[in-house]
């Protein structure tokens, strides 16, 4: 393995991030902020560590799949470290914990916070909590891959680890092309849901703040009461909008735009998404209806943009689920536990998954009456492979081990079973509130130090598909 | 640009020192905010914490002289009153002419006029009038006015001691952020060292170390210098060259045998 390959792809990473911390410097330069010299002094630390290994390593033609594994993994580790630096040196409520938790569930669009002052933060550590959702949300490696031109062959290697085989199935393009599909959909839809905000009231520094979050399926919000705070239909109906899109394959995304065959209305499984989130919607807006929370409007109402925002494993909230009847929160874990489709921008098991395994459970059902029979499984008149189907069956077991493991060891720190529970599953799904203590409208700053380390933990190997981390150290073994 | 040996080991160096110049500078500049802060709180506040705390001094030692006036202690009374009073005025200026705080005026403007109320009472004759001995006049009048004065001069207290108490809230997060850069700035000078030394053991000394290792081989008989420089600085020139050298060495020879 060539660490100085390693090395040099880091350094591009580091030098993207300090991009963004430089726009986030500026605004707090602009704004006098107290903020400006930790923004500063990160985006120089990661522009020094970024051009450094230019000055050594020449241009290379060949990245192996392990050196591509490698610099994806520590890829996102490292962006994490950095991503910590203006917390941790603003201080505030950001201790080292704290600043790790919050840089690491705004990379992998979990969008869990620990802070319960938000709105006393300056803008410019706000728009850089932001741009880490953004970074985050289409793969901090793919916007390397945007950026620097490569030959193929280092393309294909890095994008191959960076992207699950899920993922690539609405795809049939080649590598180059797929990057610039997600470029210019990830962009537009920002673009497009910045402009539908800010006709709906929402100033500007807000608006791009929650595309930001919203197209990266993230959750974190400018304001402590999250969406909760505007109560302005419009705004929650726009979010909702986009939330659902950013859930979406970006490949379908495009191929609806270009008017190709491949398109969200003919997808099954995006139909089949849509039709998952609208029964839970109906669900839940009866039960609350009936149980006498709200009136219909308004059961409807924050039913649709609870149901959305964590079936969309975005997080954001209108009102605060604690309340709510059991039922209803049953059906959010388990929008908590589906996740969005694989190719979009969200983390966790994906509903591609649970897709898969439901057509698997079919298949084995038939085999109980015709054991002789030859069954193949079919998505979107296409073939599912025998490979694909073993890999999502054994994915689906390891996450659940990943989340009861989880769940053990924060109950072993005296945290009850529901925060435990809905907290593991949470982070793990990249989802962002659980219940109880971590609720829609409140944070994680009461959990214990080591808690928060165990949950960013589940974060990353949420976002990294446990499989590519897996790989890195059985492969290094 | 080509990248020459001279080139990268200085440019490494510059980005180094570039490093720690500047969390010096940040760490300077964060320090003498601090220390600007720390200058603030001194002159701000605990001035007029000072001031509002011998205006209360003076207006208990007022208290006093009225209670003795009305004792019929004429003299010692008036003696201690007009001590007080420039006592209290004294303060007062040097409230008056501290204002840091959002609407501290109004609060002197509050002491002023509560403060003329007060002494406009117990300027007037007390001794060999009605008012000498009343302790019903000294409760209802004399005593509630004191009490309104001395309640508007704690106010202002109150004010500048919850400011000064943020300030040093303040103070402690920017005694943070002073230090950060430098903690920041060793760990980073410690990873950037590290990178540095295998940088310079990949690109320099191993090369150095296989292209020796290829001219003993050479020299024991193997004839075909074999290395692999991927970089395209002075040690692929030395490699050309020290092949180059070679193989006019081996036509030399095979000529002179001819």
């Amino acid at each position: 393995m060539k660490k100085e390959i390693i090395i040099k792809h880091l350094g591009v990473v580091l030098l993207l991030n300090g991009v963004f911390l430089f726009i986030s410097f500026l605004i707090s330069f602009f704004l006098n902020e107290s903020s400006t010299v930790s923004l500063l002094f990160s985006a120089l630390i990661c522009g020094i560590f970024g051009v450094f290994p230019l000055i050594f390593v020449e241009r290379t033609e060949h990245i192996s799949f392990n050196e591509g594994l490698t610099i994806v993994v520590l890829g996102w580790i490292i962006t994490c470290v950095v991503g910590m630096l203006p917390y941790l040196m603003w201080g505030g409520e950001f201790t080292l914990t704290n600043a790790w938790f919050e840089s690491v569930s705004g990379f992998t669009t979990t969008g869990s916070t620990i802070l319960t002052e938000i709105e006393s933060l300056p803008k410019g550590i706000l728009f850089w909590r932001s741009s880490t959702h953004w970074i985050g949300g289409i793969g901090v490696i793919l916007f390397v891959l945007l950026i620097l031109p490569r030959s193929k062959g280092q393309r294909i290697t890095i994008y191959n680890t960076e992207i699950s085989s899920l993922s690539k199935m609405n795809f049939r393009y080649n590598t180059r092309k797929i990057v610039h599909i997600l470029a210019v959909v990830y962009i537009s839809l920002t673009l497009l849901e910045t402009i539908a905000l800010m006709v709906f009231g929402m100033n500007f520094f807000d608006a791009i703040n929650h595309s930001f979050a919203t197209i990266a399926t993230g959750g974190f919000s400018t304001k402590n009461l999250s969406i909760a705070e505007y109560n302005n239909l419009g705004i929650e109906v726009i979010i909702m909008v986009f939330m659902i899109l950013s859930g979406n394959h970006f490949g379908l995304i495009y191929g609806t735009i270009m008017l190709k065959k491949e398109n969200l209305f003919r997808s099954s499984l995006a139909k089949t998404f849509v039709s998952v989130l609208l029964i839970g919607i109906l669900l839940v807006t009866l039960k609350l209806y009936l149980s006498g929370t709200y009136d219909l409007l308004t059961s409807l109402r924050y039913a649709s943009f609870q149901v959305i925002s964590l079936g969309t494993t975005t997080g954001f909230a209108t009102v605060d689920t604690i309340h709510w009847p059991i039922f209803t929160q049953i059906i959010l874990i388990y929008f908590t536990i589906q996740c969005a489709m694989s190719g979009s921008t969200s983390g966790g098991l994906k509903f591609d998954r649970v897709y898969i395994f439901f057509k698997l459970l079919g298949k084995q059902i038939k085999l109980l009456k015709h054991p002789n029979s030859v069954f193949v499984s079919k998505f979107d008149g296409k073939r599912i492979d025998e490979k694909l189907e073993e890999q999502t069956l054994v994915f689906i077991v390891l996450y659940v081990a990943v989340f009861f493991a989880t769940t053990i060891i924060l109950t072993a720190m005296d945290i009850d079973g529901m925060t435990a529970f809905s907290a593991s599953i949470a982070t793990l799904g990249n989802v962002g509130p659980g219940f109880e203590n971590v609720s829609s409208l409140g944070n994680f700053a009461s959990l214990p130090d080591f808690g928060k380390f165990v949950l960013s933990i589940n974060m990353l190997l949420g976002r990294l598909e446990i499989f590519n981390i897996l790989a890195l150290i059985m492969i290094k073994k | 640009m080509k990248k020459t040996l001279k080139l990268k080991i200085f440019a490494s160096f510059m980005l180094l020192i570039a490093m720690l110049a500047i969390a010096g500078a940040i760490s300077i500049l964060e320090f003498r905010w601090l220390s600007n802060s720390v200058h603030g709180l001194v002159e701000d506040n605990y001035k007029s914490i000072e001031a509002s705390k011998k205006m209360v001094e003076a207006l208990e030692r007022e208290d006093s002289g009225i209670l003795l006036l009305m004792l019929g202690e004429w003299e010692e009374g008036r003696e201690i009153l007009k001590a007080a009073d420039r006592s209290f005025f004294s303060a007062f200026e040097v409230a008056k002419n501290n204002l840091t705080e959002n609407n501290e005026e109004s609060y002197i403007r509050d002491i002023e006029k509560a403060y003329r109320i007060y002494k406009s009472s117990w300027q007037r004759p007390i001794v060999d009038t009605d008012k000498q001995g009343n302790i019903v006049w000294y409760k209802d009048d004399i005593h509630q006015k004191f009490v309104d004065t001395k309640s508007a001069v704690n106010e202002l207290m109150s004010l500048n001691q919850s400011s000064m108490f943020n300030e040093v809230s303040d103070l402690k997060e920017k005694s943070k952020r002073a230090i950060m850069p430098g903690i920041v700035s060793i760990i980073a000078a410690l990873v950037f060292s590290i990178i540095l030394n295998f940088f310079i053991t990949k690109y320099f000394v191993n090369p150095i170390s296989e292209l020796a290792e290829a001219v003993d081989n050479y020299r024991d008989g193997d004839k075909s210098l074999r290395v692999d420089i991927s970089s395209n600085d002075e040690i692929k020139k030395l490699e050309n060259a020290i092949n180059d050298l070679l193989q006019r060495q081996v036509k030399n020879f095979n000529t002179s045998k001819k």
